[in-house]
């Protein structure tokens, strides 16, 4: 085959390789094909990842925390105004929301948001300096883009469902899926003990990861840039495109957490820190120049600690209720 | 190469590969199954506040739950005639859009805990009923 057709076939098949497949199977009872089993594989309609009766469902209260994917759904028995769900996943996951049916009076006042992140007492996370997209375009109504837009996608682990319902008698079914995240960046801790390691590939944002507890972190690697640059130590990290810094603070936004230490060059053994306070974050700032990563541990601070800690610290930073 | 094979390749390709994608949709929308959980559902009734104060009152206390518990003030809903003239309708959207919805959960941390908490668990049990059916089914 000479070189020209060669190449030819082979941007022929790379091109249909391009094509999307999608994944059927036959449903197969007592051994026996059934024919319509395979007329299945010949009608349009596609099966879900799951079978049906392995789909979770269960219905969804006006303030609920889900980490479990399947069908949630929601029906009003007298007006709810103001109901939250809060969606959470593995730090490795993003969660996708899939609109399934909604029964809502978008005239009437009621609507069903999803909002790419966590909102508690107003402070959002992540917060505006560290998310991707601008604050508006992190809601996504229903009324406004659902039906053109049924699936929605967040950023990071977490998510959030605001909705307001008038009439008794109005429903709204989610399918919450969680997706897989090769570079996850902000994060937010389903557990006060666990390790992690952050890794920012050569891109310019800020990451942090949160963990909603008192707790030891301890640092274990932590490479910034190719090489380490002395005048940039000397410096210090204010000067220096590429750190680590350790937050705490009483609120989920970081960006008015309070800074515990700053890690401007890399080093490897342990370094560990106790962060006494509500929310403990640690948070990588990148430049895009370098691939950046940090490994840590956290574990809970026991009661005792906390006392000691308290005894022993002339200022409170983080204050408590 | 000639110029009208190649055009014929080009436009058989960009052909094929404009396949249009079929959404995946569910057969039927049960809304209810009967996998209830006694723990999570079996309430009183479904309002945030009840659920809150039930859960306070059994694990800290009747004392603490009036502390701890931070009352959010909600908005009165506006009530929309139904004569209502397009440009009113589309200054409400446009504001919806560009402003914060006044809508922010008043939780304490401590509270947030013992939801995640409880839906780790949701989930953990979950995915061992689901390993477990997996593996029944492997073994037919």
């Amino acid at each position: 085959m000479s070189g020209t057709s060669r190449a030819q076939l082979c941007f022929l098949l790379l091109s249909v390789t391009a094509l999307r497949g999608h994944a059927r199977f036959l449903d197969i009872q007592d051994n026996e094909i059934s024919p319509e089993g395979l007329l299945s594989l010949l009608s349009s309609e596609l099966k879900r990842e799951l079978p049906e009766e392995f789909v979770y469902r269960r219905a969804l209260r006006c303030l609920d925390m889900v980490a479990v994917e399947g069908q949630f759904t929601f029906t009003a028995e007298r007006p709810q105004l103001n109901c939250a769900v809060f969606f959470i996943g593995e730090p490795s996951d993003i969660i996708s929301i899939e609109y399934d049916s909604v029964n809502i009076d978008c005239r009437g006042g009621d609507f069903v948001k999803v909002f790419d992140g966590w909102v508690m007492k107003g402070e959002k996370f992540p917060s505006t300096q560290d998310h991707p997209l601008p604050l508006y375009e992190r809601y996504s109504d229903y009324c406004e883009t659902g039906v053109t837009r049924p699936v929605v996608r967040s950023s990071q682990n977490v998510a959030m469902l605001f909705f307001r319902l008038h009439q008794s008698g109005s429903s709204f079914t989610v399918t919450f899926r969680k997706l897989i995240n090769p570079f996850p960046c902000n994060v937010v801790s389903q557990t006060p003990e666990g390790s992690f390691t952050m890794i920012i590939p050569q891109q310019h944002r800020n990451c942090s990861f949160s963990i909603i507890y008192p707790v030891e972190i301890q640092i274990g690697e932590l490479s910034l840039g190719q090489h380490n640059d002395l005048k940039r130590s000397i410096l210090g990290c204010a000067g220096s495109g590429d750190f680590v810094e350790l937050l705490g603070g009483n609120g989920m936004d970081t960006s008015k957490m309070f800074p515990m230490a700053d890690l401007c060059y890399s080093f490897n053994g342990p370094a560990q820190m106790k962060v006494g306070c509500d929310n403990t974050v640690v948070r990588m700032v990148s430049s895009g120049k370098f691939v950046n990563r940090v490994s840590f541990q956290y574990r809970l601070l026991g009661h005792q600690e906390l006392q000691q800690m308290k005894g022993n610290s002339v200022e409170d930073v983080c204050l408590r209720a | 190469m000639k110029p009208v094979p190649l055009v014929l390749l080009i436009t058989s390709v960009l052909l094929t590969t404009h396949v249009p994608l079929s959404t995946c949709r569910p057969r039927d929308l049960s809304l209810i199954n009967n996998q209830l959980d006694d723990v999570l559902l079996n309430r009183a009734g479904e309002d945030a506040m009840s659920y809150l104060l039930q859960y306070l009152l059994r694990n800290l206390g009747a004392q603490k739950a009036g502390g701890v518990l931070h009352l959010p003030h909600f908005p009165t809903p506006q009530l929309r005639s139904p004569h209502e003239d397009n440009s009113l309708e589309e200054l409400t959207e446009f504001s919806k859009r560009n402003d914060d919805p006044p809508i922010s959960i008043d939780l304490t941390f401590h509270l947030l805990r013992n939801m995640i908490e409880m839906a780790r668990i949701e989930n953990q049990r979950e995915q061992a009923g689901l390993n477990r059916k997996y593996l029944d089914e492997v073994g037919k």
